[in-house]
């Protein structure tokens, strides 16, 4: 045995250093044979599009046309003066500013209320029945709601009638169609909220309650200084994500209103698709994508800042 | 404190209950429009409840609309994605958290940075280039997009990070391959995090209405919400048959969604998205 490990020592180094190299080799082909198609399919899909998608706001182009001449700037100063496009800027904020709040407001009360039941079968069902409109197409439930809110045969024109009130133009009244899409909007999209908040509460340390306690806190005291503080990153968190993601909300617009009446109901994200996918002028559609792109990118700078401070407890 | 009603529990309960009743509302209205006659639903008079109970919608949406197709539509495209987006998502993510190469950073950081581009953004050049692909009305131009998700190798890079390098090494001395090595040790490990992202992606791709609606205008080829809110604009007026197609697309959902509750909250939970 010891002699033939000895005469094989040489040979043994140089094998090790074969299969050293080989381990390499072999390394670098599978870093090769995976990230390729991934990074290909990424470039494609994710990458060039961006890119091309904020060049294409430089030109005139028309899928339909022959040629896509270079405006430079152009597209921008005619957003300035299309008084659609500035409607359509306001509605967005409009949406924005009225259902992030009430939907963090809303949802933070639902979830502080759910987890306060005692039992934890009521819980679990209450939970349930809160995020179940998530799970579904908002297309989907879009199309229900637009029955729901039909002035003749709807619902809730039917409950107002009952009860003796005259029934109201859900969405086909300028004032009133905007408020109509919130509401079914938060409908909608609570449900991801309210359990994003119970894992929050949940998570609050047990003894900071006691603590409390043996302060002789109130009630409102101990929401006030222990689950408000506690609560607000993931407030934070939710707040940022919420908005992000209505900036962008597409399907309820175009099912319910499809941006009338008077385009009170109009928003950047329906503005986009009319402009690029039923007047192909997409050349335009991309500025106003590129608006769109900004003002994400503000949103996400911001968090990514506010994120970074201290937040141990 | 025992014994005593607790009257502010009381109202807590109370309003809670009146909440989730007032949530459950849409689907009652859906299930009880469903179930009314052509006749019915068209008279203003019909009140919530059908007079009497008509199965008429749901032989409209059997007989005229291909619905079953869609359904297909919607589970191959949905499974497809689901299925490959979770691979690359773990071999992507295994790559950047255990190798070192050239570039690595900055591919990367354009994974991330991706990630909060408006889909508005990328709809335009991303239409032209599927179009330039000849795939328009192909179901290859809903799945071959959203193979790749920069999150998913995100979310799976964090996960593999925590797992020691002495486990691949010794499954490296034993003779393992790299892909071997994926495969039969950190694959397993991942589970908790690819269920995750695998319940979120499905849905996300069976729930996708922008996208279909842009590339897919065949009505034998759509998905199944586009096909609700196409089938919408044909039978408003009678809209016991558009309920009656929204009953039937949502009892899969709901089934699946009653099943998986758990590891979806917890998914939630866990990845803190939606």
């Amino acid at each position: 045995m010891q002699v033939q490990t000895e005469t094989n020592m040489p040979s043994k180094e140089n094998q090790n250093q074969k299969t050293l190299s080989d381990l390499y080799k072999k390394k670098r082909q599978f870093i090769f044979v995976t990230l390729t198609p991934i990074m290909v399919l990424f470039m494609i899909f994710f990458v060039i599009p961006i890119v091309w998608g904020l060049l294409l706001s430089l030109y005139q182009y028309n899928p339909l046309n022959a040629n896509s001449p270079f405006v430079g700037l152009e597209n921008f100063k005619e957003l300035l003066r299309d008084d659609v496009f500035k409607k359509t800027f306001w509605n967005t904020f409009k949406f924005i500013i009225i259902a992030v709040p009430g939907n963090i407001f809303l949802t933070l009360f639902i979830a502080i209320g759910i987890s306060k039941i005692r039992s934890r079968f009521f819980q679990d069902t209450f939970r349930t029945l809160y995020f179940l409109p998530c799970i579904a197409p908002l297309a989907a439930s879009a199309v229900v709601w637009s029955t729901l809110f039909n002035s003749d045969r709807g619902l809730f024109n039917m409950i107002l009638t009952n009860l003796g009130f005259s029934g109201i133009d859900w969405l086909t009244d300028p004032t009133m169609a905007m408020y109509s899409v919130i509401i079914m909007t938060l409908w909608a999209d609570m449900g991801f909220n309210i359990v994003i908040f119970i894992a929050g509460l949940n998570a609050i340390p047990e003894m900071f309650y006691e603590a409390a306690d043996l302060d002789g806190a109130g009630k409102w005291d101990r929401f006030r200084n222990i689950t408000v503080p506690l609560l607000s990153r993931t407030t934070l968190f939710i707040t940022i994500m919420t908005s992000l993601s209505y900036f962008q909300m597409f399907p309820q617009f175009q099912v319910l209103t499809n941006g009338e009446p008077q385009n009170e109901t109009r928003v950047l994200a329906l503005s986009i698709y009319d402009h690029a996918f039923k007047y192909f002028n997409m050349g335009y559609a991309s500025a106003i994508a590129t608006v769109l792109f900004l003002i994400i990118l503000i949103i996400t700078i911001i968090q990514l800042r506010v994120g970074k401070s201290n937040w141990e407890y | 404190m025992k014994g005593k009603v607790d009257v502010p529990y009381i109202i807590l309960f109370f309003f809670i209950s009146v909440g989730a009743i007032i949530m459950f509302i849409p689907y009652l209205w859906m299930v009880l429009s469903s179930l009314k006659s052509n006749l019915e639903i068209i008279s203003p008079s019909s009140g919530l409840f059908p007079k009497s109970i008509s199965f008429d919608g749901y032989k409209t949406v059997i007989q005229e609309a291909p619905f079953m197709r869609w359904l297909l539509n919607s589970t191959i495209t949905s499974a497809a994605i689901t299925l490959v987006t979770l691979f690359t998502s773990a071999i992507g993510g295994y790559v950047f958290a255990k190798y070192r190469f050239r570039g690595q950073k900055i591919y990367f950081v354009l994974l991330l940075a991706t990630m909060m581009v408006p889909f508005q953004v990328v709809m335009i050049p991303s239409y032209l280039i599927i179009a330039k692909m000849g795939l328009i009305n192909n179901l290859l131009a809903i799945i071959i997009p959203n193979l790749v998700s920069g999150f998913g190798i995100f979310l799976a890079k964090q996960f593999i990070e925590s797992i020691p390098n002495d486990l691949i090494e010794a499954a490296r001395i034993d003779g393992a391959g790299e892909f071997r090595t994926f495969w039969s040790m950190i694959l397993p490990q991942l589970t908790p995090a690819l269920s995750a992202l695998g319940i979120f992606t499905f849905m996300a791709a069976w729930n996708d209405y922008l996208w279909p609606l842009i590339v897919l205008n065949d009505t034998n080829k759509m998905t199944v919400p586009l096909a609700l809110v196409f089938f919408n604009g044909q039978h408003s007026v009678n809209y016991n048959v558009v309920m009656s197609a929204g009953v039937l697309i949502m009892i899969p959902v709901v089934i699946v969604f009653l099943i998986f509750q758990r590891q979806f909250i917890k998914g939630m939970a866990l990845t803190g998205m939606k």
